[in-house]
Parts: C-alpha cells; structure tokens; sequence
C-alpha cells in the first residue's frame, strides 16, 4: 500500500512537470485518498479501536495492559 | 497599485515560495540522511510524513511550473494538515511510556521525529497564512508570472527536479523496505 502511495505521488510529480495536468491532479488525489486509507488502517488497534485510552486521565493509577498496535 | 509595486510583490511571493521549497526539501534531505547514514528505518507513519511534505512541494512546483493559482496553494495546505494530523496522532501514540511504544529513532536537539513534525506542520501553516497576510492575494501573482523572474523560476526548476529525484529515491527505498505488502520498521525485507 506504501508503495501505491508513494508510485502515486511520483506520477503526480512526473505529470506535473510534463503534463497534463489533470492527470497530475488525478494523481495527487489517489495519493491522498490511499495515505488516508493507510493512516487509519496504520493508527487503528483491534483492542482500542481509534481511542486512545492511556492519555485519558480518567485512568490514572490503573494497570494499563500491554498491546501492541 | 502601480505596476512597479505588483511586480514587487510578485517577486517577494515567488521567493517566498522557492524559500518553503528549499526548506523543505533539506527537512526531507535530513529524515534521508538519517535513514542511510544512520540506519534508522521510518515507521509507517513516518514515511506518510514524508509524503505529506512532497505533497506541500507539489503545490509550489505547480505554482512554479504552470503558473500561479490558488487551487495549487489549496493542495499544498491540504497536504500541511495531513501533515499535522498524523505527527499529532503519532506523538499520542507514544507520548505515554507503555510496552512496544516508543519513540521511533534518535532526537534531533532533544525532540524526536513526530514532534518536529508537529513544528514543521504549524510552521507551514503560519507560513502560508503570513504570506497570504503580508504580501497580500494572488492578483499580483497572475499578472507577473515566475517566467518574469527568471533567476527564481531556475533556481525554482532545478529545486523541483532535486525534490521529484527524492520522491524517486524514496520510492524504490520504501519497495526495497515494505515490498508490496505492509511495512515494517525491523529491517529491509527484499534485503532479506
């Protein structure tokens, strides 16, 4: 997926010096529609989800269990 | 406003822009420098730092090569909150000691990666909106086009095609690291 993100910004450089430059737009988006896509997949825990509960202060003084994400 | 002044403006605006580019790309220079000098492999999420950084480059070399437009200022100010939306996220991550969460890599002047990143994005951020405060709309920039600058619009090109050959670089760089599949921040896999 890494490798879609950065192919996709490469092209999106390549048509922006050559052209066209709606293909470079096109590119730019894809770009930034799959670092999206990986930044979610890459941030997101099976045992938390998107939260994040150790800077919740509610929990202070409890054992946090170790994870790993 | 007299054409003098426009032109003025114009230029402060194109070297402005060339400045960020360059500045941007010696941050990118360094995070590579680190990476093969030093042997310290990018996280995931760094590596998307890193494309959030081209991206902002994007913008500028756009401005620079097709003329100025403010869709191409719009590109590169989605790529800066990209930017500060995944360094903020990561510091989270690893801002509260815990097992497997540590900060990735060696701190530069006592502050690691994703925090600088934090300060690169803010700084993008206030950089753009000083531009766009002090030197005023882009009314001045569609009438004198970088062409007009001829010293700028070089230095501009040359700068564009040192940041696409880091793009290239980090490309074949994140294949030979992640493959085809999910990266990894333990070795480089087709070096396997």
């Amino acid at each position: 997926m890494m490798v879609v993100v950065f192919a996709s910004m490469l092209l999106a450089f390549v048509f922006g010096w050559f052209g066209p430059r709606w293909m470079a737009i096109t590119m730019l988006a894809a770009c930034l529609i799959a670092s999206l896509g990986l930044f979610l997949f890459e941030v997101y825990s099976p045992e938390y989800g998107f939260r994040m509960p150790w800077i919740q202060t509610e929990l202070e003084g409890q054992p946090m269990p170790a994870q790993g994400s | 406003m007299r054409a003098g002044t426009t032109r003025i403006l114009a230029g402060l605006n194109y070297l402005y822009l060339l400045a960020m580019m360059a500045v941007i790309a010696g941050i990118l220079t360094t995070a590579m420098t680190l990476q093969y000098a030093y042997g310290e492999l990018p996280c995931p999420l760094c590596l998307l730092q890193r494309v959030a950084l081209f991206g902002v480059c994007f913008g500028i070399m756009l401005n620079f090569r097709n003329g100025f437009s403010s869709r191409n200022t719009g590109f590169s100010l989605l790529f800066a909150i990209f930017l500060l939306v995944v360094s903020v996220r990561q510091s989270l991550l690893d801002i509260y000691p815990r097992p497997g969460h540590e900060y990735i890599g060696s701190a530069v002047l006592g502050i690691h990666m994703p925090v600088w990143s934090i300060i690169i994005a803010l700084a993008l951020l206030i950089a753009y909106a000083l531009k766009l405060a002090v030197l005023g709309g882009d009314d001045h920039l569609r009438e004198a086009d970088a062409r007009t600058f001829p010293i700028i619009h070089r230095l501009a090109g040359i700068l564009s095609i040192y940041v696409i050959a880091l793009c290239l670089i980090n490309l074949v760089s994140v294949v030979v690291q992640c493959g085809f599949g999910q990266c990894h921040t333990f070795n480089y896999q087709l070096l396997q």
